[in-house]
C-alpha cells in the first residue's frame, strides 16, 4: 500500500494535513514509516512532530490553527455495495470531509464521487430528527399520512403492544421483517428478532439487488457469492452490462486500477447503452438487449473451435487434434477434461450450432467484432475476465445468461487465476449467539409456517443452493396482497424501502396500505414510510453507527467498521442494534423477557460484561462478532492487531493475499470441477422437481424457461422474455454513478452532478431515444414525454442521444422520488421530480434465481405529455 | 434548490471554446513576485497536469471542490465539459474536467480594474474579495467562463427556515445551527484560514478556483488533486525539471485549452479521454 500524495505530489511527498490530522499512532505502526522511507521523508519522522508543526505555523504564517483541528477518524461507507472502508475529517464534533481509509488494502486511500455525498445525507434537512405516528387512518398514494412527532417511549410501547398481540392470540406468523441495505449486525434484528418472536418472515432485499449474477458462479464453480477480479494482471476484460467505473462493486478501487488496467487489457463491454465504461474501452458491443446469452453461446463457439480454450484447466483431445467443427457432435470420450466437467456435452447440446452468424442475428452486433472479440478474449487465456454484471441477468430467464457469460471464466481458464475471476478471501468474523434456548412453543409454532414470498414452490424454485435456499423479495407484495399463506399484521421495515426500489411498485402501496400496522427505521421520510403507523428514525451508517461489513477486492478481503464518528445529529437510534433491544426492553416490560435475555447474553469479549442498555449492546456485538480480528490471542491470518481499540482506530482488517488456483478441482461442485455441464445444478433443479412431484421439464415451463431436456444443465441461450408487445422501445434501466444506492435524490449534488452519467442532464431526468427513434416517434430534445408500460407510467424529459441503440430508451434509475425529501420530490408527497423507472417495469422473474427482472424486460410506449 | 441550474462551461458552449488546442513549448518563465520573499510558494510556476487518459470523468474533483471551497450550487470552480460525437454505434463519450487555468497572461487580471484579481505567488490566479467591485469585467475577459458572479446570498439552501414535516424534521438552518456550522452544516473551515471572512463569497463579487491556494501554501496539494481516485490530476512546479508534473510533460504533448488565444493557460491536458485501441487497417477509397 503506498501513502496517498505520494506519486502526486512535488515538493512535500506527505502533506502537512496528514502529519497534522492523521491518527499518528496508526500510520506510523502501518504504513507510515514504509511510505516515508520508500519516499526520502524519514528525515520528518526523525524529528518529533511538535516542532514540526512549529516550524510550519512559522514558515507559512498560518494565522489560525483551525487545521489542527480536525481529526480523520475511520468508518464505512455504504452508499453502493462496495462498502468501502472511509475516513471522516471530524473537525470540532462536525464531519466535513470523507476520503479512502488507506488502510484498506481492497479500496486505498482511492474514493468515488459519491462518497462525499454522505455528507449531504447525515446533514440532510429532510431527515427525521425524532419518532413519529401516523394520524391519517386511511391510507394510499393520495392519502398523507398526518405524521405527527411522538417520544421514544410511546413509539416503542405502540410496537410492543402491536408484537405482544400477535403473540397473545399465537399469530406470530403474521410479523414480517424487511430488509434493505444492512451492515452484518443484520441478524440482530433480521434473523434472532424475528425467530424469538416467532415468524418465519423475515424477507431480504437480496432478490432485488443482484442474485442472479451469483446463479452462473454458483451452478459452474459452486460458489454463491459476487466474484472480485485481477484486473491488473488481465489481458482481456470483458464487461457484461457491467460499468465498473461507475457502478457494480469496489468501486473505488477499481477507479483507481483502471487507467494501469486499460494500459495492459484489451476492455470490451457489451450494453445497449453507451456507459461510462465503454466510453473508455477499445470495444464497445451496443448488443440488442436480452440477447447477451447468444453472444456468450457464439464466443464459446468461437474459442473452441479455433483451438483457445486454456489447455491447463480444461484439457484436451487425447490426439491433440481439435475435433470442434461448427455442426459437428464431438464424441466425449476423445476429450480428456481436467479440471472442468463436461465441456463436450455442453458442445453437443449448446454450442455446436451457435456460430458469430447466428449470434450476429440475434445480437445486432456484427459478426467481424463477435469474431474478434471472441478470439481476442480466447488468446488472452487464462488471463482473460469474463465480468458478469446485473444487465444481461437479472432479466427473466437470467440464470441461464448468468451461467453462460461465466462460463466463458472457464473456458480460459481464469477462474480463480492470476488475471482473472477470484471469490472472496478467507475471513474470521464470527455469528452472534444461537437462538435455540430462547424459543418458545408460540414462536417455534410460528416459525414453522410458509414463509410470504413463495420461495420455493413450483413456481419459484429460488435455487440458492436448494430449492427455496433463496429469497422472491418482490413476490412478498402479492403474498401480502393474497393474504398467501396468510394475512400479514404487523411489519417492520428497514433501510428499505420496497415501494420505491421494487419494480411494479404500485403493488407496494397496496400491500403496505393492506397491512395494519407498518413500522418504518429509516433517515427519511420515504415511499415506504408513506404507508407507515409508526416512524422511527435511525442512524446514518457512515456517521453514527456501530457495524461491520466484509467485501473483496484487489485480491483481498476486509472487514471494516461503521463507526459512531460523530455524536448523532438528531435524536436517532441504530436500526440494527439499539432499535430491536429497545424492543426487547419493552417485550420484556409486557412479560416477554426471551428477546432481552437472548440479547443479554451478547457478552463483551474484553470485560465479560452483560449489556445494559443498546448502545452497550451494540458495541458488545460488534466486538464479539470481530473477535478473532481483533484479539491477538485469536488470532487467526490476514493483519494483526493488539486489541480492540487498535483495530477501531484503524477501522480495518485486510485478510491474507489471495491463494490463486486452490480451488482447482476442489470446488464446491458434485463434481469438484468447473462444471459446463452442471450435475450440480441438474441435482438441486431435480430435487425441487421431486419436491412438487414433477419433472424438471415441467419446472422449466412453469417458470418460464424454454430449455428442455439435457439443455436445462448447461449454459445456454434463452431469448429474452418482454412484456408490452405495443410498445415502442425496450426500456435499458441502468444505475448512475451518483447513486447512493436509492438513497441519493435528496442530495443537491446528485442533481448538479447528474450530467456525469453519460447523456444525462444536470437537474433532469431523461429518456435517452436514438436520434433515429426520436424522427420515427415525432420526438424532439427536451420534450416532455410519458414512458407507458403495461402496469405503469412516468413522465420525463426526452434526449435524443447517439449512445442509445436504436429500439431502446435508456434511463438512469434513482429520480421519481415523490416523498425522501424538499430536493428529491418536486412537492413532497405529490408529484415526483423525475420518474422513477419501477413504475413501469412489470414484476416478473428469473425464477430460478429467485431475481427481480429489471433488464430487458418491458417495451413501453413514448408519448409526449 | 429546484431551479435548474447552468454551469460555467456547458456543453453546448464547447464548440464555441474551440475545444483543446495545440500548445507550442511550454517555456517556464518567472513569475512577478507580489508578496514577501518567504512565502514557501515564491519562485514556484504552479501546474496541474491532468491525464485524461486515467480521468474517467467521476467529477470527484468537481464535488470535493465545492466541499474544499464551500462553493454554492450553481457554482462550479471545478467544473467540465463533455460531448456525445458520432453516429451509433461509431460513437464517442468525451469528458475534459476544467477549471481556472491561471493563465500566465490572465485576461481577466488585465481586465480588473482594481487589482482584485491579481497574480499570486507560485502563479496563482488570485482574487482579493476587498477589492473587488462586482463590475465583472473578468467574467467578461476570461475565455474559459470560470469565473463565477455571486448575484445573491450564497447557499439560499442552507437558509431556509421551513421543516418539510413539522416538529419532525429539523429546517435546513436549524441543522447547521444544530451542528456549529457555518451557513453550510459541513462547513470547511479551512478555506479562511489565510483570510478570515473568506470561507464564503458575499454577494455582489466574483469567485473563482485558487488552485486551493490555502492549502498549497501549507504543503498540501489542491483538494481536487487530493481526492482523484484515478490519480488523473498531477500537480507541481514547472520551474523545477524535476517536478512530477515536468517529467509528464516531458514526456506527453501538453495540450491547453484555446492555445490560439495566448492566455498561457497552467492547466494542461496530456493523452486522450478515449483509451481504446482499433483493429488495424489502412482505410478504403
Ligand atoms: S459509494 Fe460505494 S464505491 Fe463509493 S465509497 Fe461508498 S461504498 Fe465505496
Ligand atoms: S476526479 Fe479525477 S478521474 Fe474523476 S473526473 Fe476528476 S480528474 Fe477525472
Ligand atoms: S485547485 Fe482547489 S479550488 Fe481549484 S478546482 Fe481544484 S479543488 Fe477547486
Amino acid at each position: 500500500m503506498t501513502m496517498r500524495n505520494e506519486t502526486k505530489q512535488s515538493g512535500n511527498p506527505i502533506s502537512e494535513e496528514e502529519l497534522m490530522n492523521s491518527d499518528i499512532k496508526k500510520l506510523n505502526r502501518r504504513d507510515f514509516i514504509k511510505a516515508a522511507a520508500a519516499t526520502g521523508t524519514a528525515a520528518v519522522l526523525a524529528v518529533s512532530l511538535t516542532p514540526t508543526l512549529k516550524a510550519l505555523a512559522a514558515n507559512n504564517q498560518i494565522t489560525s490553527p483551525a487545521d489542527e483541528i480536525g481529526k480523520w477518524k475511520p468508518t464505512t461507507c455504504q452508499g453502493c455495495t462496495s462498502w468501502c472502508s472511509k475516513e471522516v475529517l471530524v473537525v470540532d464534533g462536525r464531519a466535513i470531509k470523507v476520503r479512502g481509509n488507506a488502510n484498506s488494502k481492497v479500496n486505498g486511500p482511492a474514493s468515488c464521487p459519491r462518497a462525499h455525498m454522505a455528507l449531504q445525507q447525515v446533514y440532510d434537512p429532510d431527515r427525521i430528527k425524532t419518532p413519529m405516528k401516523r394520524t391519517n387512518p386511511k391510507k394510499g398514494r393520495n392519502e398523507d399520512p398526518g405524521f405527527i412527532p411522538i417520544s421514544w417511549d410511546e413509539a416503542l410501547n405502540t410496537v410492543a403492544d402491536k408484537i405482544m398481540e400477535l403473540r397473545n392470540n399465537q399469530e406470530t406468523y403474521k410479523y414480517m421483517l424487511m430488509r434493505g441495505r444492512y451492515s452484518y449486525m443484520r441478524d440482530i434484528i433480521y434473523d434472532r428478532m424475528t425467530k424469538i418472536i416467532g415468524s418465519p418472515n423475515n424477507i431480504s432485499h437480496s432478490a432485488i439487488c443482484a442474485e442472479a449474477e451469483k446463479f452462473g458462479p454458483y451452478y459452474t464453480e459452486g460458489e454463491w457469492t459476487y466474484r472480485q477480479y485481477d484486473v491488473l494482471n488481465a489481458n482481456y476484460i470483458l464487461c457484461w452490462g457491467a460499468d465498473p467505473i461507475s457502478a457494480n462493486r469496489q468501486v473505488s478501487y477499481y477507479l483507481s486500477a483502471w487507467g494501469d488496467a486499460s494500459d495492459r487489457a484489451t476492455i470490451a463491454v457489451i450494453d445497449p447503452r453507451l456507459s461510462a465504461s465503454a466510453s473508455k474501452a477499445d470495444e464497445w458491443l451496443p448488443i440488442k438487449p436480452g440477447e447477451d446469452g447468444a453472444l456468450a453461446s457464439a464466443m464459446a463457439h468461437v474459442i473452441l473451435v479455433e483451438g483457445l480454450w486454456y489447455k491447463d484447466f480444461v484439457g484436451d483431445f487425447t490426439d491433440g487434434i481439435n475435433k470442434f467443427v461448427a455442426g459437428q457432435n464431438v464424441n466425449e470420450s476423445d476429450f480428456e477434461e481436467i479440471y472442468t466437467h463436461g465441456l463436450v456435452k455442453w458442445w453437443n447440446i449448446e454450442l455446436k450450432d451457435k456460430t458469430p452468424e447466428w449470434a450476429a442475428g440475434k445480437t445486432g452486433l456484427p459478426v467481424d467484432q463477435i469474431k474478434r472479440v471472441a478470439i481476442g478474449y480466447g488468446k488472452a487465456a487464462p488471463h482473460a475476465i469474463s465480468w458478469v454484471g446485473g444487465g444481461p441477468v437479472m432479466q427473466v430467464r437470467g440464470a441461464y445468461a448468468s451461467m453462460a457469460c461465466h462460463a466463458l471464466n472457464g473456458l480460459v481458464g481464469a477462474v480463480d487465476n492470476i488475471g482473472g475471476t477470484l471469490k472472496a478471501n478467507k475471513e474470521y468474523t464470527q455469528s452472534f449467539p444461537g437462538v435455540d434456548d430462547y424459543l418458545d412453543d408460540i414462536a417455534k409454532e410460528g416459525k414453522s409456517h410458509k414463509k410470504i414470498d413463495h420461495r420455493g414452490r413450483l413456481e419459484f424454485p429460488a435455487l440458492n443452493q436448494k430449492s427455496g435456499g433463496g429469497v422472491v423479495t418482490n413476490n412478498a407484495a402479492d403474498g401480502i396482497l393474497n393474504e398467501d399463506p396468510n394475512e400479514i399484521k404487523v411489519a417492520i421495515g428497514y433501510m428499505n424501502n420496497h415501494a420505491f426500489s421494487c419494480p411494479q411498485d404500485e403493488r407496494w402501496f397496496r400491500a403496505l396500505s393492506k397491512i395494519p400496522f407498518v413500522v418504518h427505521l429509516t433517515t427519511n421520510a420515504s415511499e415506504f414510510t408513506w404507508f407507515s403507523d409508526i416512524v422511527l428514525p435511525s442512524t446514518h451508517h457512515m456517521f453514527e453507527k456501530w457495524g461491520y461489513v466484509k467485501v473483496h477486492g484487489n485480491g483481498y478481503r476486509h472487514v471494516t467498521l461503521n463507526q459512531p464518528v460523530i455524536d448523532p445529529v438528531w435524536d436517532v437510534r441504530t436500526d440494527e442494534t439499539e432499535i430491536p433491544w429497545l424492543i426487547a426492553e419493552k417485550l420484556a416490560d409486557r412479560g416477554f423477557d426471551n428477546l432481552l435475555r437472548h440479547y443479554k447474553s451478547y457478552i463483551d469479549p474484553e470485560t465479560g460484561k452483560e449489556p445494559t442498555n443498546g448502545q452497550e449492546f451494540a458495541l458488545y456485538a460488534l466486538k464479539h462478532a470481530t473477535h478473532k480480528l481483533w484479539d491477538p490471542e485469536e488470532y487467526q491470518a490476514g493483519d494483526k492487531f493488539n486489541g480492540w481499540e487498535d483495530f477501531r482506530s484503524t477501522g480495518v482488517w485486510n485478510s491474507a493475499p489471495y491463494p490463486f488456483k486452490k480451488r482447482w478441482g476442489a470446488m464446491k461442485t458434485d463434481t469438484e470441477k468447473f462444471e459446463f455441464y452442471s450435475e450440480t445444478l441438474k441435482r438441486v433443479l431435480g430435487e425441487h422437481a421431486e419436491k412438487h412431484e414433477t419433472t424438471t421439464d415441467e419446472v422449466l415451463s412453469v417458470c418460464n424457461y424454454q430449455a428442455r431436456g439435457e439443455k436445462a444443465f448447461v449454459p445456454h441461450y434463452e431469448e429474452p422474455f418482454t412484456h408490452g408487445d405495443s410498445g415502442d422501445l425496450v426500456l435499458v434501466d441502468y444505475k448512475s454513478r451518483l447513486n447512493r444506492e436509492g438513497r441519493s435524490a435528496n442530495c443537491s449534488w446528485y442533481h448538479e452532478f447528474k450530467d456525469l452519467d453519460p447523456g444525462d442532464e444536470s437537474w433532469d431526468d431523461v429518456a435517452k431515444i436514438n436520434p433515429i427513434d426520436g424522427k420515427k416517434l415525432g420526438i424532439e430534445n427536451g420534450d416532455r414525454i410519458k414512458l407507458v408500460s403495461p402496469t405503469g407510467e412516468l413522465e420525463c424529459t426526452a434526449k435524443l442521444w447517439e449512445g442509445t441503440r436504436p429500439g431502446t430508451v435508456a434511463k438512469c434509475y434513482g429520480q421519481g422520488h415523490w416523498v425522501y425529501g424538499k430536493v428529491a420530490a418536486k412537492e413532497f408527497g405529490i408529484i415526483p421530480r423525475g420518474g422513477n423507472n419501477n413504475s413501469i417495469i412489470p414484476a416478473d422473474y428469473d425464477r430460478l434465481s429467485g431475481s427481480t427482472a429489471y433488464y430487458g424486460v418491458v417495451k413501453v410506449k413514448v408519448e409526449k405529455v | 434548490m429546484s431551479k435548474i441550474v447552468s454551469r460555467n462551461v456547458n456543453r453546448r458552449d464547447f464548440l464555441k471554446l474551440g475545444g483543446i488546442g495545440i500548445a507550442a513549448a511550454i517555456v517556464p518563465t518567472l513569475i512577478s513576485q507580489q508578496s514577501k520573499a518567504s512565502s514557501p510558494l515564491a519562485g514556484k510556476n504552479l501546474a496541474m497536469v491532468i491525464d485524461l487518459h486515467r480521468c474517467v470523468g467521476c467529477g470527484s474533483c468537481s464535488i470535493v471542490c465545492k466541499n474544499e471551497n464551500n462553493v454554492d450550487g450553481d457554482v462550479f470552480w471545478s467544473s467540465r465539459i463533455s460531448k456525445t460525437t458520432g453516429r451509433f454505434p461509431n460513437v464517442r463519450f468525451e469528458y475534459i474536467t476544467t477549471l481556472c487555468n491561471h493563465c500566465e497572461k490572465a485576461p481577466c487580471v488585465r481586465a480588473c480594474p482594481t487589482k482584485a484579481m491579481h497574480k499570486g505567488d507560485g502563479g496563482i490566479t488570485k482574487h482579493d474579495p476587498d477589492k473587488c467591485i462586482g463590475c465583472r469585467y473578468c467574467i467578461a475577459a476570461c475565455p474559459y467562463g470560470v469565473i463565477h458572479f455571486n448575484a445573491g446570498k450564497s447557499h439560499e439552501f442552507w437558509r431556509d427556515d421551513k421543516p418539510l414535516i413539522e416538529g419532525a424534521t429539523p429546517s435546513a438552518r436549524e441543522v447547521t445551527q444544530a451542528v456549529n456550522g457555518k451557513v453550510i452544516p459541513y462547513y470547511n473551515p479551512a478555506r479562511e484560514l489565510d483570510k478570515p471572512g473568506t470561507g464564503l463569497r458575499k454577494r455582489g463579487i466574483v469567485e473563482k478556483c485558487t488552485f486551493c491556494d490555502h492549502r498549497v501554501s501549507k504543503g498540501q496539494l489542491p483538494y481536487c488533486v487530493e481526492a482523484c481516485p484515478t490519480n488523473a490530476r498531477i500537480f507541481g512546479d514547472l520551474n523545477d525539471p524535476n517536478s512530477e508534473v515536468s517529467r509528464i510533460l516531458g514526456k506527453f504533448h501538453g495540450m491547453r485549452l484555446k492555445e490560439e488565444l495566448g492566455t498561457e493557460p497552467k492547466v494542461l491536458y496530456v493523452r486522450t479521454y478515449s483509451t481504446g485501441t482499433h483493429p488495424k487497417t489502412k482505410g478504403s477509397v
